[in-house]
Protein backbone atom coordinates (compact mmCIF):
# COMPACT_ATOMS: atom_id res chain seq x y z
CA UNK A 1 0.00 0.00 0.00
CA UNK A 2 1.04 3.21 -1.14
CA UNK A 3 2.39 5.87 2.17
CA UNK A 4 0.88 8.78 1.97
CA UNK A 5 3.78 11.41 2.20
CA UNK A 6 3.15 12.45 5.37
CA UNK A 7 6.35 15.14 5.30
CA UNK A 8 4.55 16.69 2.75
CA UNK A 9 1.32 16.96 4.64
CA UNK A 10 3.20 18.21 8.26
CA UNK A 11 5.43 20.30 6.03
CA UNK A 12 2.51 22.17 4.79
CA UNK A 13 1.41 22.37 8.69
CA UNK A 14 4.47 22.99 11.07
CA UNK A 15 7.22 24.91 7.80
CA UNK A 16 3.88 26.63 7.61
CA UNK A 17 3.76 26.74 11.71
CA UNK A 18 7.37 27.78 12.19
CA UNK A 19 8.19 31.50 12.90
CA UNK A 20 8.05 35.51 12.28
CA UNK A 21 7.00 39.00 13.72
CA UNK A 22 3.85 39.78 14.00
CA UNK A 23 2.95 41.65 10.35
CA UNK A 24 0.04 40.16 8.23
CA UNK A 25 1.98 37.20 7.20
CA UNK A 26 1.70 34.31 5.07
CA UNK A 27 -1.43 31.61 6.22
CA UNK A 28 0.45 28.84 4.46
CA UNK A 29 3.71 29.39 6.17
CA UNK A 30 4.44 30.71 9.83
CA UNK A 31 7.95 32.16 9.25
CA UNK A 32 7.59 35.38 8.53
CA UNK A 33 5.15 36.01 11.59
CA UNK A 34 6.32 39.15 13.85
CA UNK A 35 6.66 39.59 17.35
CA UNK A 36 8.20 42.47 19.18
CA UNK A 37 10.66 41.95 22.49
CA UNK A 38 8.53 40.84 25.33
CA UNK A 39 5.39 40.16 23.18
CA UNK A 40 3.90 36.75 22.53
CA UNK A 41 2.27 35.61 19.69
CA UNK A 42 -0.55 33.22 19.34
CA UNK A 43 -1.81 31.59 15.98
CA UNK A 44 -4.70 28.47 16.13
CA UNK A 45 -5.03 27.72 12.94
CA UNK A 46 -7.35 24.71 11.31
CA UNK A 47 -6.34 22.98 8.86
CA UNK A 48 -8.50 20.51 6.50
CA UNK A 49 -6.41 18.53 4.40
CA UNK A 50 -7.97 16.04 1.59
CA UNK A 51 -6.20 13.39 -0.97
CA UNK A 52 -7.49 11.62 -3.16
CA UNK A 53 -7.61 10.60 -7.34
CA UNK A 54 -5.74 7.29 -6.21
CA UNK A 55 -3.82 6.41 -9.18
CA UNK A 56 -3.36 3.10 -7.81
CA UNK A 57 -6.70 1.25 -8.05
CA UNK A 58 -7.37 0.99 -3.92
CA UNK A 59 -9.47 3.78 -3.83
CA UNK A 60 -7.46 5.48 -1.63
CA UNK A 61 -9.00 9.08 -0.17
CA UNK A 62 -7.56 10.46 3.20
CA UNK A 63 -9.16 13.15 5.07
CA UNK A 64 -7.08 14.51 7.43
CA UNK A 65 -7.99 17.72 9.68
CA UNK A 66 -5.45 19.24 12.45
CA UNK A 67 -5.01 22.06 14.97
CA UNK A 68 -2.43 23.39 14.77
CA UNK A 69 -1.55 26.08 18.45
CA UNK A 70 2.06 28.37 17.84
CA UNK A 71 3.09 30.30 20.34
CA UNK A 72 5.36 32.78 19.66
CA UNK A 73 7.67 34.75 21.55
CA UNK A 74 10.43 37.82 21.19
CA UNK A 75 13.12 37.21 23.06
CA UNK A 76 15.08 40.26 21.32
CA UNK A 77 13.95 42.71 18.83
CA UNK A 78 15.90 40.39 16.42
CA UNK A 79 15.25 36.79 17.85
CA UNK A 80 12.11 35.28 17.73
CA UNK A 81 11.13 31.86 19.71
CA UNK A 82 8.46 29.37 18.39
CA UNK A 83 6.52 26.64 19.53
CA UNK A 84 4.13 24.47 17.42
CA UNK A 85 1.98 22.17 18.85
CA UNK A 86 -0.61 19.94 16.26
CA UNK A 87 -3.52 17.47 16.98
CA UNK A 88 -4.10 15.97 14.37
CA UNK A 89 -6.61 13.47 13.09
CA UNK A 90 -6.05 10.86 10.21
CA UNK A 91 -8.49 9.07 8.24
CA UNK A 92 -7.46 6.75 5.16
CA UNK A 93 -10.64 5.09 3.06
CA UNK A 94 -9.46 2.15 0.51
CA UNK A 95 -10.28 -0.70 -1.11
CA UNK A 96 -8.37 -4.16 -0.03
CA UNK A 97 -9.19 -7.29 -1.60
CA UNK A 98 -12.43 -5.72 -2.62
CA UNK A 99 -13.57 -4.96 1.22
CA UNK A 100 -13.72 -1.34 1.82
CA UNK A 101 -11.64 -0.65 4.74
CA UNK A 102 -11.33 2.33 7.30
CA UNK A 103 -7.96 2.96 9.37
CA UNK A 104 -7.64 6.34 11.31
CA UNK A 105 -5.66 7.54 14.23
CA UNK A 106 -5.94 10.75 16.25
CA UNK A 107 -3.71 12.38 19.18
CA UNK A 108 -0.83 14.63 19.62
CA UNK A 109 1.06 15.09 16.75
CA UNK A 110 5.17 16.03 16.45
CA UNK A 111 5.49 19.02 18.26
CA UNK A 112 8.10 21.44 16.81
CA UNK A 113 10.58 24.44 17.99
CA UNK A 114 12.63 26.87 16.45
CA UNK A 115 14.12 30.10 15.94
CA UNK A 116 14.29 32.95 13.72
CA UNK A 117 16.91 35.72 14.20
CA UNK A 118 16.57 38.96 12.29
CA UNK A 119 19.83 39.57 10.41
CA UNK A 120 19.11 42.56 7.93
CA UNK A 121 16.32 44.89 8.93
CA UNK A 122 15.37 48.37 6.83
CA UNK A 123 12.78 50.21 8.14
CA UNK A 124 11.71 53.67 5.62
CA UNK A 125 8.39 55.91 6.17
CA UNK A 126 5.77 53.46 5.87
CA UNK A 127 7.57 50.42 4.94
CA UNK A 128 9.79 47.51 6.25
CA UNK A 129 12.16 44.85 4.69
CA UNK A 130 13.15 42.35 7.32
CA UNK A 131 15.60 39.29 5.94
CA UNK A 132 15.45 35.88 8.97
CA UNK A 133 16.98 32.81 9.05
CA UNK A 134 15.30 30.05 11.04
CA UNK A 135 16.26 26.73 12.61
CA UNK A 136 14.41 24.56 14.32
CA UNK A 137 14.14 20.81 15.64
CA UNK A 138 10.96 18.64 15.78
CA UNK A 139 10.63 16.20 18.36
CA UNK A 140 9.30 12.95 18.36
CA UNK A 141 6.56 13.90 20.54
CA UNK A 142 3.64 12.10 18.97
CA UNK A 143 2.62 8.26 18.86
CA UNK A 144 3.75 6.38 16.19
CA UNK A 145 2.96 3.04 16.88
CA UNK A 146 -0.74 3.24 16.40
CA UNK A 147 -2.33 -0.07 15.01
CA UNK A 148 -5.69 -1.02 14.53
CA UNK A 149 -7.55 -4.40 13.25
CA UNK A 150 -5.37 -4.72 10.36
CA UNK A 151 -2.36 -3.94 12.33
CA UNK A 152 0.02 -1.27 12.40
CA UNK A 153 -0.67 1.64 10.83
CA UNK A 154 1.50 3.19 7.94
CA UNK A 155 4.03 6.01 9.29
CA UNK A 156 1.50 8.38 6.58
CA UNK A 157 -1.24 7.65 9.11
CA UNK A 158 0.66 7.71 12.78
CA UNK A 159 -0.18 11.34 14.75
CA UNK A 160 3.83 11.47 14.98
CA UNK A 161 7.00 10.46 13.04
CA UNK A 162 8.68 8.96 15.69
CA UNK A 163 12.09 10.70 14.13
CA UNK A 164 13.96 13.96 15.46
CA UNK A 165 13.76 16.06 11.94
CA UNK A 166 15.56 19.41 11.86
CA UNK A 167 15.00 21.97 9.54
CA UNK A 168 16.03 25.28 8.79
CA UNK A 169 15.92 28.03 6.24
CA UNK A 170 15.63 31.99 5.35
CA UNK A 171 12.42 34.17 5.04
CA UNK A 172 12.46 37.66 3.35
CA UNK A 173 9.29 40.26 4.21
CA UNK A 174 8.71 43.74 2.76
CA UNK A 175 5.39 45.07 3.77
CA UNK A 176 4.03 48.23 2.44
CA UNK A 177 1.14 50.24 3.93
CA UNK A 178 -0.65 48.69 0.33
CA UNK A 179 0.72 45.23 0.52
CA UNK A 180 3.48 42.95 2.16
CA UNK A 181 5.19 39.97 0.40
CA UNK A 182 6.93 37.15 2.17
CA UNK A 183 9.12 34.44 1.18
CA UNK A 184 11.04 31.73 2.20
CA UNK A 185 13.59 28.89 1.50
CA UNK A 186 13.51 25.62 3.59
CA UNK A 187 14.72 22.54 3.91
CA UNK A 188 13.64 19.72 6.01
CA UNK A 189 15.57 16.89 6.93
CA UNK A 190 13.89 13.73 8.17
CA UNK A 191 15.46 10.83 9.68
CA UNK A 192 14.64 7.31 10.55
CA UNK A 193 12.65 5.87 13.02
CA UNK A 194 10.80 2.69 12.93
CA UNK A 195 13.27 1.66 9.78
CA UNK A 196 11.20 4.31 7.78
CA UNK A 197 12.19 7.93 6.75
CA UNK A 198 10.07 10.04 5.22
CA UNK A 199 11.90 11.64 2.57
CA UNK A 200 13.45 15.08 3.33
CA UNK A 201 11.62 18.44 1.73
CA UNK A 202 12.58 21.38 -0.16
CA UNK A 203 10.06 23.96 -0.46
CA UNK A 204 9.71 27.82 -1.72
CA UNK A 205 6.87 29.43 -0.54
CA UNK A 206 5.41 32.37 -1.24
CA UNK A 207 2.63 35.25 0.11
CA UNK A 208 1.12 38.59 -1.91
CA UNK A 209 -1.30 40.25 0.45
CA UNK A 210 -2.67 43.20 -0.75
CA UNK A 211 -4.79 45.84 1.03
CA UNK A 212 -8.46 45.35 -0.38
CA UNK A 213 -10.17 47.67 2.48
CA UNK A 214 -10.01 50.78 3.56
CA UNK A 215 -8.60 52.08 0.46
CA UNK A 216 -8.12 54.94 1.15
CA UNK A 217 -6.35 55.18 4.51
CA UNK A 218 -7.56 58.04 7.40
CA UNK A 219 -6.43 58.48 10.60
CA UNK A 220 -5.59 56.38 13.26
CA UNK A 221 -5.20 52.31 13.18
CA UNK A 222 -7.80 51.11 11.02
CA UNK A 223 -8.33 47.58 10.39
CA UNK A 224 -7.37 46.49 7.00
CA UNK A 225 -8.72 43.26 4.72
CA UNK A 226 -6.14 41.59 2.60
CA UNK A 227 -6.40 39.62 -0.35
CA UNK A 228 -4.11 36.75 -0.18
CA UNK A 229 -1.91 34.89 -3.04
CA UNK A 230 -0.02 32.38 -1.74
CA UNK A 231 2.29 29.87 -4.24
CA UNK A 232 4.16 26.77 -2.19
CA UNK A 233 6.89 24.75 -4.47
CA UNK A 234 7.33 21.66 -2.70
CA UNK A 235 10.00 18.89 -3.40
CA UNK A 236 9.72 15.77 -1.46
CA UNK A 237 12.43 13.26 -1.91
CA UNK A 238 11.47 9.60 -2.12
CA UNK A 239 10.64 7.96 1.03
CA UNK A 240 13.14 5.05 2.84
CA UNK A 241 11.83 1.73 3.75
CA UNK A 242 14.56 0.08 5.77
CA UNK A 243 16.85 1.53 3.42
CA UNK A 244 15.77 1.48 -0.16
CA UNK A 245 14.10 3.86 -1.73
CA UNK A 246 9.68 3.64 -2.18
CA UNK A 247 9.24 4.35 -5.51
CA UNK A 248 5.71 5.38 -5.10
CA UNK A 249 6.69 8.39 -2.99
CA UNK A 250 7.86 12.12 -3.15
CA UNK A 251 7.74 14.35 -6.14
CA UNK A 252 7.61 18.43 -7.18
CA UNK A 253 4.12 20.02 -6.12
CA UNK A 254 3.30 23.04 -6.60
CA UNK A 255 -0.01 24.81 -4.74
CA UNK A 256 -1.55 28.21 -4.94
CA UNK A 257 -3.32 29.57 -2.24
CA UNK A 258 -6.05 32.56 -2.75
CA UNK A 259 -7.40 33.75 0.50
CA UNK A 260 -8.86 36.34 2.66
CA UNK A 261 -7.09 37.90 5.88
CA UNK A 262 -8.74 40.74 8.40
CA UNK A 263 -6.19 42.45 10.29
CA UNK A 264 -6.22 44.61 13.40
CA UNK A 265 -4.00 45.80 16.03
CA UNK A 266 -4.61 42.89 18.52
CA UNK A 267 -6.12 39.93 16.28
CA UNK A 268 -6.32 38.86 12.30
CA UNK A 269 -8.67 36.25 11.27
CA UNK A 270 -7.69 34.32 8.06
CA UNK A 271 -9.09 31.83 5.88
CA UNK A 272 -8.45 30.46 2.70
CA UNK A 273 -8.08 27.05 0.55
CA UNK A 274 -5.06 25.38 -0.94
CA UNK A 275 -5.33 23.93 -4.25
CA UNK A 276 -2.85 22.56 -6.42
CA UNK A 277 -1.39 23.86 -9.73
CA UNK A 278 0.62 21.15 -10.83
CA UNK A 279 1.37 17.39 -9.09
CA UNK A 280 4.40 15.41 -10.55
CA UNK A 281 4.73 12.66 -8.01
CA UNK A 282 6.51 9.50 -7.89
CA UNK A 283 4.87 6.04 -8.53
CA UNK A 284 1.33 5.71 -7.29
CA UNK A 285 1.95 8.34 -4.59
CA UNK A 286 -1.41 9.58 -3.85
CA UNK A 287 -2.14 13.38 -5.20
CA UNK A 288 -3.72 16.37 -2.95
CA UNK A 289 -7.20 17.73 -3.69
CA UNK A 290 -7.05 20.80 -1.39
CA UNK A 291 -6.43 22.16 2.08
CA UNK A 292 -8.68 24.35 3.80
CA UNK A 293 -6.81 26.91 6.36
CA UNK A 294 -8.71 28.85 8.76
CA UNK A 295 -7.45 30.40 12.09
CA UNK A 296 -7.25 33.30 13.99
CA UNK A 297 -4.08 35.08 15.52
CA UNK A 298 -3.91 37.53 18.95
CA UNK A 299 -0.63 39.66 20.10
CA UNK A 300 -0.31 40.00 23.58
CA UNK B 1 -25.97 97.64 48.69
CA UNK B 2 -23.60 99.11 46.03
CA UNK B 3 -20.73 97.18 47.57
CA UNK B 4 -22.38 94.40 48.17
CA UNK B 5 -22.89 93.92 44.23
CA UNK B 6 -19.44 94.69 43.74
CA UNK B 7 -18.32 91.99 46.00
CA UNK B 8 -20.58 89.84 44.33
CA UNK B 9 -19.21 90.49 41.02
CA UNK B 10 -15.93 90.09 41.91
CA UNK B 11 -16.68 86.53 43.94
CA UNK B 12 -18.38 85.51 40.50
CA UNK B 13 -15.28 86.57 38.51
CA UNK B 14 -12.43 84.57 40.85
CA UNK B 15 -15.33 81.56 40.38
CA UNK B 16 -15.01 81.63 37.13
CA UNK B 17 -11.47 82.44 36.67
CA UNK B 18 -11.37 79.64 38.82
CA UNK B 19 -12.73 77.07 36.55
CA UNK B 20 -11.08 78.73 33.42
CA UNK B 21 -7.61 77.97 35.12
CA UNK B 22 -8.18 74.82 36.45
CA UNK B 23 -8.02 72.69 32.80
CA UNK B 24 -5.06 75.19 31.77
CA UNK B 25 -3.04 74.05 34.66
CA UNK B 26 -3.64 70.58 33.60
CA UNK B 27 -2.48 71.33 30.54
CA UNK B 28 0.87 72.96 31.46
CA UNK B 29 1.78 69.80 33.27
CA UNK B 30 1.24 66.74 30.76
CA UNK B 31 3.78 66.38 28.59
CA UNK B 32 3.07 65.14 25.03
CA UNK B 33 5.49 63.29 22.56
CA UNK B 34 5.22 62.94 19.07
CA UNK B 35 7.47 60.30 17.16
CA UNK B 36 8.64 59.42 13.82
CA UNK B 37 8.36 56.01 13.37
CA UNK B 38 9.50 54.04 10.54
CA UNK B 39 8.63 50.54 9.17
CA UNK B 40 4.82 50.91 10.34
CA UNK B 41 3.11 49.32 7.42
CA UNK B 42 0.18 47.59 9.44
CA UNK B 43 -2.22 47.42 12.13
CA UNK B 44 -0.33 44.51 13.76
CA UNK B 45 2.78 46.57 13.74
CA UNK B 46 0.98 49.16 15.79
CA UNK B 47 0.53 47.15 18.61
CA UNK B 48 3.89 46.35 19.55
CA UNK B 49 4.84 49.88 19.57
CA UNK B 50 1.97 51.12 21.38
CA UNK B 51 2.22 48.23 24.03
CA UNK B 52 6.16 48.99 24.52
CA UNK B 53 5.86 52.61 24.60
CA UNK B 54 2.57 52.47 27.10
CA UNK B 55 5.21 49.92 29.40
CA UNK B 56 7.48 52.96 30.25
CA UNK B 57 7.14 54.96 33.22
CA UNK B 58 5.10 57.90 33.72
CA UNK B 59 3.36 57.57 29.71
CA UNK B 60 -0.17 58.10 30.20
CA UNK B 61 -1.74 56.94 26.77
CA UNK B 62 -0.01 55.92 23.25
CA UNK B 63 -2.12 56.77 19.90
CA UNK B 64 -0.76 55.59 16.53
CA UNK B 65 -1.58 56.88 13.16
CA UNK B 66 -0.48 54.09 10.50
CA UNK B 67 -0.99 56.23 7.83
CA UNK B 68 1.99 58.95 8.15
CA UNK B 69 3.93 56.86 11.07
CA UNK B 70 3.31 59.35 13.35
CA UNK B 71 2.86 58.09 17.22
CA UNK B 72 1.60 60.41 19.85
CA UNK B 73 2.40 59.23 23.53
CA UNK B 74 1.03 61.56 26.11
CA UNK B 75 2.91 61.58 29.99
CA UNK B 76 0.98 61.47 33.40
CA UNK B 77 1.42 65.07 34.77
CA UNK B 78 4.94 66.00 36.08
CA UNK B 79 6.35 62.73 33.81
CA UNK B 80 8.61 63.29 30.71
CA UNK B 81 9.76 60.97 28.17
CA UNK B 82 13.45 61.53 26.92
CA UNK B 83 15.04 60.60 23.29
CA UNK B 84 16.32 57.60 24.13
CA UNK B 85 14.37 56.26 26.23
CA UNK B 86 11.36 56.65 23.33
CA UNK B 87 14.07 55.27 20.94
CA UNK B 88 14.62 52.12 22.78
CA UNK B 89 10.70 51.51 23.09
CA UNK B 90 10.59 51.92 19.30
CA UNK B 91 13.39 49.97 18.25
CA UNK B 92 11.96 46.90 20.69
CA UNK B 93 9.14 47.15 18.91
CA UNK B 94 11.15 45.84 16.07
CA UNK B 95 11.07 49.48 14.28
CA UNK B 96 12.88 52.86 13.53
CA UNK B 97 12.79 55.94 15.43
CA UNK B 98 13.39 59.24 12.59
CA UNK B 99 11.91 61.84 14.66
CA UNK B 100 11.08 62.83 18.28
CA UNK B 101 9.19 66.00 18.96
CA UNK B 102 7.93 67.37 22.33
CA UNK B 103 4.48 69.56 22.01
CA UNK B 104 4.97 70.53 25.39
CA UNK B 105 1.45 70.68 27.27
CA UNK B 106 -1.42 68.61 26.43
CA UNK B 107 -5.02 67.83 27.94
Amino acid sequence: MRRWPASLYLTCLLATSWAAPALAAPQSFNTALPVAQGEFLFREQFVLDQSGDDPSGANRDRTAWALVSVLGYGATPDLALFGVVPYVDKNLNLTQGGAKRERSARGLGDISLFGRYTVYRQDWPGRNLRIAPFAGLEFPTGEDDESDSLGRLPPSLQPGSGSWDPFGGVVLTYQTLDFQIDTQASYRANTEANSFAFGDVARLDGSLQYRLWPRELGGGVPGFLYGVLEANLVYQDKNQIGGSDDPNSGGLSLFILPGLQYVTKRWIIEAGVQVPAFQNLNGTALEKDYVLRAGFRLNF
Amino acid sequence: MRQQAVRRSILVALLVLGVLAAPAHAQETKGVYTLQVDGLACPFCAYGIEKQLGATEGVESVETDIKSGTVTVTMQDGATLDEDTAGMAVKAAGFTMRGYKHQGAGE
